[in-house]
């Protein structure tokens, strides 16, 4: 029996029975469509963070204390590097610029009677913004009272701040400053890609004279300021190795290794790490979740295995008369298999814009930018079929081991 | 007895049953068929009779290759049934046996022609020319006009009717009929006699099972089944047969 008339005769049968038929199809596309909205979902989200720091520059290398272990994200960041590691990092070859980074702690950033909490700030040098990320006015100046805002920052108060603007600081301790807004930047161009770098508010005050966290340099024996966070900007053509170069100073010669506690590590990361990094937890969420909607084509799967059971039963006396005027057993199982592998087929593909319009919803609602996962949405469409197929396995093989004898006698 | 190693007429053999016994094991070892001899020649009409139980249906399901025998031999157009294959039964089913059966045994969403053309499906027959050839013989059974029908649309005769087309759609070395006037009413059960008879004057060869006396006299001769084994075989001659010569 050639293959387009088993199509033909399982078509027949599928549509004899359209409700029967539409049900056991319902379970599957829910089953398919919930994977590929997931997986869908997941893409986006990667392709979203990705994209976000892949956007800050690419030969930046983040040099911070974390504890072992730790995937290297905000927690417990030691303030270790001095003034001096500064200093020794920048004549590092390859290194075109240091910008240490540091928090200090603040009650709250007013403007007139319109004040908003905040943490913390960040204090920062002037190289910290780029040419591009600068949206308005400039970057700050060292020693002076001015600040620096992100646009969530800006658009933080009632009315946007804009350059120009006095702004309130509170500082913990209640010492108040007066700053003048000089800029205001874009996004997270040049930021260390952790935290809630996409999208969330940021204020960065010089270090001097606001920053003052200070230790006892271990190599100089003065105390100095120490950060928690140094950008190293290096030469385009050699991250990796000045990446190499820093880690080994980091290792051998540095405040930093003295002043770590145990149990804390040195790390300096390129963005290339932070997105492999961050792709790589994004991916294992991704793979759990469609994993749980896996059980949802689990459940399809069944629901064809069980409607092809019974419909072996109903058609025994049918499968009969086949035998009886020259069907082989191998003519019985395919038409069967095909019978189920249709079912597959057709679940797979009504899935598919399905998922898609749930996939999309999701990232709306999440306000992500929608990105299509094509392995997923072939994979799903292949795993329907082919659960289809396997789901019509045993019932395919129950058709093809009826008796004719027996079958022809069944009423 | 060994009534029925007689050969029938003088064509080639087309079915020969050689001491075939058949048992079931169903609790305890039923035998259904006996050492039973039968040899059909090409162009012969025999009807078998025998009460319910006799070993009838086991004797066409060995005929038609669904079964095998436990002991001897039944060899169809030439191939000894008990060895075979699965497959090979199957085939041989396809081609060189046509079924009628009682009930018709249609399939209910295939079209007469269809059904028809169903035994040629699985013989591997091009769409083009097993449509074309199922399309002649529903001519030759008058339902040229209720080719697409589908069966819920024909009468119990038209039915029965289909069910001989594709009983002879792959040219079988022999038909087998089940009682196949046992589900339609005297005037339509004639008509399908009829249809035998016409298939016999063009030669071929057919094997009917029936519990009517009246229905197995349109054959050649009878062969009377009881508790397995062959009591009796009956010639007719052509005036009592009942033919339309």
């Amino acid at each position: 029996m050639d293959a387009s008339e088993s199509v033909r005769i399982a078509l027949r049968s599928i549509r004899s029975h359209r409700l029967r038929s539409a049900l056991t199809v319902v379970g599957l596309v829910i089953g398919i469509a919930s994977v590929i909205v997931f997986a869908t979902f997941g893409a986006s989200v990667k392709a979203e963070v990705v994209n976000d720091i892949e956007g800050s520059s690419a030969n930046n290398v983040y040099v911070f204390a974390t504890p072992e272990d730790d995937e290297g994200f905000d927690r417990s960041i030691q303030p270790v590097f001095t003034e001096r590691d500064v200093s020794e990092i920048r004549r590092l070859s390859g290194v075109t610029a240091v910008v240490p980074r540091g928090t200090v702690d603040t009650n709250s950033l007013g403007r007139g009677d319109d004040t908003v909490a905040r943490q913390r700030v960040t204090a920062t040098t002037p190289q910290t913004f780029a040419e591009g990320s600068i949206v308005a006015g400039r970057g700050f100046r060292s020693g002076a009272n001015e600040v620096v805002l992100n646009e969530p920052a800006a658009r933080s108060f009632d009315e946007n701040a804009t350059v120009g603007d006095r702004l309130t600081l509170s500082l913990a301790g209640n010492r108040t400053v007066e700053l003048t807004v000089v800029g205001i930047v874009n996004g997270t161009e040049g930021q260390l890609p952790v935290g809630d770098f996409a999208g969330g508010s940021r204020v960065y005050v010089p270090i001097d004279p606001f920053y003052r966290t200070v230790v006892e340099s271990p190599s100089v024996g003065v105390r100095q300021r120490a950060y928690p966070q140094v950008t190293v900007v290096t030469d385009p053509t050699a991250t990796e190795a000045t990446k190499a170069e820093i880690e080994s100073y980091l290792r051998e010669d540095s405040d930093a290794r003295r002043l770590t506690p145990a149990g804390t590590e040195l790390t300096a990361r390129t963005s290339g790490d932070f997105v492999a990094q961050v792709a790589a937890v994004i991916e294992r969420i991704t793979r759990f979740v469609t994993g749980v909607a896996v059980i949802g084509l689990i459940v399809g799967a069944i629901g064809i295995a069980n409607i092809m059971l019974v419909s072996v039963t109903e058609r025994t006396r049918e499968i009969g008369v086949m035998k009886a005027v020259g069907a082989r057993n191998r003519d019985v199982l395919v038409l069967f298999l095909v019978e189920a592998g249709l079912l597959g087929a057709i679940g797979a593909l009504l899935a598919l814009p399905v998922g898609l319009a749930g996939g999309y919803a999701a990232t709306r609602y999440a306000e992500v930018t929608f990105a299509l996962a094509p392995v997923w949405m072939a994979a799903a469409v292949g795993v329907g079929v082919a659960v289809g197929v396997l789901a019509g396995l045993y019932p395919a093989w129950r058709a093809a081991r009826v008796d004719p004898i027996d079958a022809l006698r069944y009423e | 007895m060994r009534s029925a190693d007689v050969t029938f007429g003088d064509g080639p053999t087309v079915v020969e049953l050689d001491d075939v016994t058949r048992t079931y094991d169903v609790g305890g070892v039923v035998e259904a068929l006996a050492g039973v001899s039968l040899a059909l020649p090409e162009g012969s009409y025999t009807a078998v009779m025998g009460p319910s139980g006799s070993g009838k249906s086991t004797l066409l399901n060995l005929i038609g290759a669904l079964d095998t025998p436990t002991e001897g031999r039944v060899v169809v157009a030439g191939r000894d049934v008990g060895t075979a294959s699965e497959a090979e039964r199957a085939g041989l089913r396809g081609t060189e046996v046509g079924f009628v059966f009682q009930t018709f045994n249609l399939l209910p969403r295939l079209t007469a022609v269809e059904n028809v053309a169903l035994p040629l499906v699985f013989a591997g027959v091009p769409r083009a020319e097993r449509t074309a050839r199922a399309r002649e013989l529903l001519e030759d059974v008058g339902l040229g006009d209720r080719t697409d029908h589908l069966p819920t649309e024909l009468s119990g005769g038209q039915r029965q009717r289909v069910a001989i087309a594709r009983a002879l759609v792959a040219d079988p070395a022999v038909v087998l009929a089940d009682e196949p006037t046992g589900n339609v009413d005297t005037e339509t059960g004639a008509q399908v006699l009829d249809v035998f008879d016409a298939l016999h004057d063009r030669g071929n060869t057919l094997l009917l099972v029936t519990h009517e006396r009246h229905v197995a006299e349109r054959a050649e001769r009878i062969v009377h089944v009881k508790d397995g084994r062959l009591e009796d075989v009956e010639s007719l001659d052509d005036e009592c047969g009942g033919r339309a010569d």
